[in-house]
C-alpha cells in the first residue's frame, strides 16, 4: 500500500491533537508540557535562588526592590516519543474474505502516526509477525510514514509473541499505542505493560473487534482458530449463546484489567464508525471513557 | 398421450431416480469456517448421525418433479384422441361447379359427425378441423373455378394428422363433378390415395359448351352473332339467354332480373354500356372465353374504364384485357360484350365463332365447369376396396406437440422454486453435549 491508499487516512486525522495525559520528562522542546522548569518566556513563578541555578535566570530588577535574589521559573515543552505496536498475526486476517481487522489496525496505526508527528512527536512502528519482528525507531522526519506504510504492506498469518516486542517498543518511548486483538500472548503483555505504566509510561490499548466475532454467521457450524488449526469447535444453538456471554465477559475483564494499569483502552469494531471518530476516541481519553457507540 | 421421443423420458426418469438415490445416500457435513475467538465457544460434542428417511423432502419432491417434467417436455408428448372405426373427410365443393350452395350443404352436413374434418374446395381447398359443422352451415359458393386436385391434396395431409385417431379414413367429396374440374394431375394425386373415395354428386349448373336451354338474337336478321348461333344448333328460345345487339332497354334488364337468366348487351356498333372509347384502338390476335378460343386479328376501340366493378370477368383478350363481363342482377346476370363482330369475311361462319358464342352465351358463373364427368371417369375417382387404412396413410413430418411449451415452463418454474428452498433451508441441528466430537463431524 503506498500514500495514495492511505491518503483517505491521513485527511481523515487533519486536525486531531493527541495530547499527552501527563508531564512529559524529555528535555527536547516539544509540544507537551514537560516537568522540567525552564528559563523560557513561559514564565510560571518566581524561586528563590539555590547554589547551581543558572545566573542568566535571576530577576535583577526584583533583587533591587527586594534586596533578595530571585530566579524566574518557566514552563517547558517537551517532545513525548510514541511507538505503536501492531499486531499482525492470523487472527487479525478475518473475515478471509476481506481482512477487515487487519485493514482496521493499519488503518489506525497510520492515523495515530500521522497525528502524532504532525504535533512534532518522534513515532515509530513495532510489528509482530511470525516472519519476524520489524521495528522502525521513533523519528520526526517527513519519511517515517512512508516506511510504516511499506512496513505494513504484508499479509497477517501465523501465530507471533506480543509480549517481547512491546518490551522493546517500551523501552523505546514514553507513549505506546498497542493496536491487537488480544488473542495472543495477552497476560504476558500486560505483565511487560504494568511495569511501563508503573514507570510512568503513557499506554493506549486499541482492541480490534469484527462484527462477526460479536455475532458469528450462524451457517458456520464448525469453527476453526487460525492461529492454532488443532482448535475446532462446534457453534450450535446453545453454544452459541455460552460464545456470546463468555466472549462479552472476556472484553469487559479485559477493558478492566487495561484500565486498571492506567491504559486508554478503546474497542473498535470493523464497519461500526468513521475513521476519525476512532481516532479521537483514542486521542482524547474522555471521549475515550464513554461506551463506544 | 404417445411420445414422439421416448428416450429423454427414460432419461427423466434415470436422472429423477439419481436425485432419488441421492437424497438417500449423501450425508450432510456441518459447514466450517474459521473464527479467531473460536476459544470463547464452549467445548461440545455433535452427535453425527446417519439418517435413514431422505431429508428435504420438499427439495428432493422438487428435484425429482424437474427432472420428470423436463424428460417429459424433450420427450415430445402427444394427445392421441380415443380411436374411431372410421374418421372421414368430407370435401365441399362451392366453386361455380355446383348449382345449389345449399344441397352443398345439406349433403356435407349429413356426412360429418363430431371428429370429422371439412375441406372447403374450389380452385383451392380450405381445412377446417374443428367446427366443421358449423362450418358446412356457412358454406358459401364462390366464383372460383373448381378444382379437386387441391382438394385431394389437402385430404391426404388431413388424413395423416387424423390418422391417430381412427382405423380407417373415409374420403367423401360433395361436388358437381364437372370435367372442368379434372386436370392433369388429378389422376397422379387420386392414385395417391390408398382407398376408395365415396362421391356425392349434387346438381351441376348448364354446360357452358351444351346447348343452352334456349337462346333469342334481338338485331338485324344478317345479323353475324344470330347466324353464328343458328350454324351451332342452339335453339331459338327466349326463356334463358337473350342477346341484344343493339340497344338493350329497361325491359331487358327486368326480365333477366325476374329469373336465373342472361342477358347479353352485345352492340352491333358502338361500346356496351359503360364501355369507355380506346383513345388509340388497336388490334387483338385472339379472345378467349371460358374454353373457347377465337384466333383472328379483332379491332379494339373499347376498354372497361378501371372504375368499373364487374362480377366477374368472363371473356379477356389475349393480353388480358377484359373483353367481356358480367353483372348480376336480381337472380339473373348481364353480360357486356365488346368483342366486335366482323361485317365482311367469313368469321362468323367459322365454328371457333360459333364456340365463342355460345361460351358467351353461357349461365354467368359457369365458363370452364364443362360437361359433366363420365361413368368411367367417375368410376375411376371413386376407385374400389376397402377404406383407407391407418397404416396405409403415412404419419405427419411435423407434429404439433403443445404441451411441450407448458412443461417447459413448469419445469423452470420449479426449478426456481428449488433454488428458493435450498436457499432457504436452515441448518439442522442435533444434540450437543461430550467432549470432542467436531473433528468427528468434520471428518
Amino acid at each position: 500500500m503506498s500514500i495514495a491508499t492511505y491518503a483517505p487516512v491521513l485527511d481523515a486525522v487533519r486536525g486531531i491533537g493527541w495530547p499527552a495525559l501527563r508531564r512529559v520528562r524529555s528535555a527536547v522542546p516539544g509540544p507537551h508540557l514537560s516537568v522540567v522548569r525552564g528559563s523560557t518566556a513561559e514564565f510560571v513563578e518566581y524561586r528563590p535562588y539555590r547554589q547551581g541555578d543558572d545566573p542568566r535566570t535571576i530577576d535583577w530588577k526584583l533583587v533591587g526592590r527586594t534586596d533578595r535574589v530571585y530566579v524566574r521559573v518557566s514552563q517547558e515543552r517537551a517532545v513525548l516519543p510514541t511507538m505503536l505496536l501492531l499486531d499482525a498475526t492470523a487472527s487479525l486476517a478475518f473475515p478471509v474474505s476481506t481482512n477487515a481487522k487487519w485493514e482496521l489496525a493499519r488503518r489506525v496505526a497510520i492515523g495515530l502516526a500521522a497525528v502524532a508527528r504532525h504535533r512534532g512527536d518522534p513515532v515509530g512502528l513495532a510489528l509482530a509477525h511470525p516472519g519476524g519482528a520489524r521495528t522502525i525507531a521513533p523519528r520526526t522526519r517527513r519519511t517515517v510514514l512512508d516506511e510504516m506504510m511499506h512496513a505494513l504492506d504484508l499479509a497477517p498469518a501465523g501465530d507471533a509473541p506480543l509480549a517481547p516486542v512491546a518490551t522493546d517498543a517500551m523501552r523505546r518511548s514514553a507513549r505506546v499505542a498497542i493496536v491487537s486483538d488480544f488473542l495472543g500472548d495477552a497476560d504476558a503483555l500486560r505483565a511487560a505493560a504494568a511495569t511501563f505504566a508503573a514507570a510512568g509510561g503513557e499506554l493506549y490499548v486499541v482492541h480490534i473487534v469484527d462484527a462477526g466475532e460479536l455475532d458469528p454467521d450462524p451457517r458456520r457450524l464448525l469453527l476453526t482458530d487460525p492461529e492454532q488449526p488443532g482448535l475446532r469447535r462446534p457453534m450450535s444453538p446453545p453454544a452459541r449463546v455460552t460464545y456470546l456471554r463468555q466472549f462479552t465477559a472476556w472484553r469487559e475483564r479485559l477493558a478492566r484489567d487495561w484500565r486498571a494499569l492506567g491504559a486508554v483502552y478503546v474497542m473498535l469494531v470493523t464497519g461500526a464508525e468513521p475513521l476519525r471518530r476512532s481516532i479521537r476516541r483514542i486521542t482524547n481519553p474522555e471521549v475515550a471513557a464513554r461506551p463506544a457507540g | 398421450m404417445s411420445f414422439l421421443a421416448p428416450l429423454f423420458l427414460y432419461i427423466g426418469i434415470g436422472v429423477a431416480a439419481g436425485a432419488l438415490a441421492l437424497h438417500f445416500i449423501v450425508t450432510r457435513q456441518p459447514a466450517s469456517g474459521v473464527l479467531p475467538t473460536v476459544r470463547f465457544v464452549p467445548d461440545s460434542t455433535v452427535r453425527v448421525t446417519t439418517v435413514a428417511r431422505p431429508e428435504d423432502l420438499l427439495l428432493l419432491l422438487l428435484r425429482v418433479l424437474v427432472a420428470l417434467l423436463l424428460g417429459a417436455a424433450f420427450a415430445r408428448p402427444i394427445l392421441v384422441p380415443r380411436r374411431r372405426p372410421v374418421a372421414r373427410i368430407v370435401v365441399a365443393d362451392v366453386s361455380p361447379a355446383v348449382a345449389s350452395i345449399e344441397e352443398v350443404r345439406d349433403s356435407t352436413r349429413a356426412l360429418l359427425a363430431p371428429g370429422d374434418a371439412l375441406i372447403i374446395a374450389d380452385s383451392t381447398a380450405r381445412v377446417v378441423r374443428s367446427g366443421a359443422e358449423a362450418a358446412a352451415r356457412r358454406l358459401e359458393r364462390t366464383s372460383r373455378a373448381g378444382r379437386l386436385s387441391p382438394a385431394l391434396i389437402a385430404a391426404r395431409r388431413t388424413a395423416a394428422e387424423i390418422r391417430a385417431g381412427a382405423d380407417s379414413i373415409e374420403l367423401a367429396i360433395v361436388s358437381g363433378f364437372r370435367a372442368g374440374e379434372i386436370d392433369g394431375a388429378t389422376e397422379a394425386i387420386r392414385a395417391l390415395w390408398p382407398g376408395r373415395i365415396r362421391l356425392v354428386t349434387v346438381a351441376a349448373p348448364g354446360d357452358s359448351l351444351a346447348p343452352p336451354a334456349g337462346l333469342a338474337v334481338r338485331g338485324t336478321p344478317d345479323d353475324g352473332v344470330a347466324l353464328a348461333a343458328a350454324l351451332t344448333g342452339l335453339p331459338q328460345s327466349d326463356s334463358a339467354v337473350r342477346v341484344v345487339r343493339g340497344v338493350a332497354t329497361r325491359d331487358d334488364s327486368l326480365w333477366a332480373a325476374g329469373g336465373r337468366r342472361l342477358l347479353v348487351r352485345w352492340p352491333a356498333g358502338g361500346a356496351p354500356p359503360g364501355w369507355l372509347a380506346r383513345a388509340q384502338p388497336d388490334t387483338a390476335g385472339a379472345v378467349i372465353a371460358g374454353e373457347a378460343a377465337l384466333v383472328t386479328p379483332l379491332e379494339r376501340r373499347w376498354a372497361l374504364p378501371p372504375s368499373a366493378h364487374p362480377g366477374r370477368i368472363s371473356a379477356r383478350w389475349v393480353d388480358g384485357a377484359p373483353a367481356a363481363a358480367d353483372y348480376g342482377v336480381g337472380s339473373g346476370c348481364i353480360r357486356d360484350v365488346a368483342v366486335p363482330v366482323p361485317l365482311k369475311g367469313d368469321l362468323v361462319l367459322r365454328p371457333s365463332f360459333g364456340r365463342l358464342v355460345r361460351a358467351l352465351a353461357a349461365p354467368c358463373g359457369t365458363e370452364g365447369v364443362g360437361p359433366g364427368l363420365g361413368q368411367a371417369e367417375m368410376r375411376a375417382l371413386a376407385g374400389s376396396g376397402p377404406l383407407a387404412a391407418r397404416d396405409a396413410i403415412a404419419p405427419p413430418d411435423q407434429v404439433a406437440t403443445p404441451l411441450v411449451p407448458w412443461l417447459l415452463g413448469a419445469a423452470l418454474a420449479l426449478a426456481l422454486v428449488e433454488l428458493l428452498v435450498r436457499r432457504g433451508s436452515a441448518p439442522v441441528w442435533s444434540e450437543v453435549g461430550g467432549e470432542f466430537p467436531a473433528r468427528e463431524a468434520a471428518a
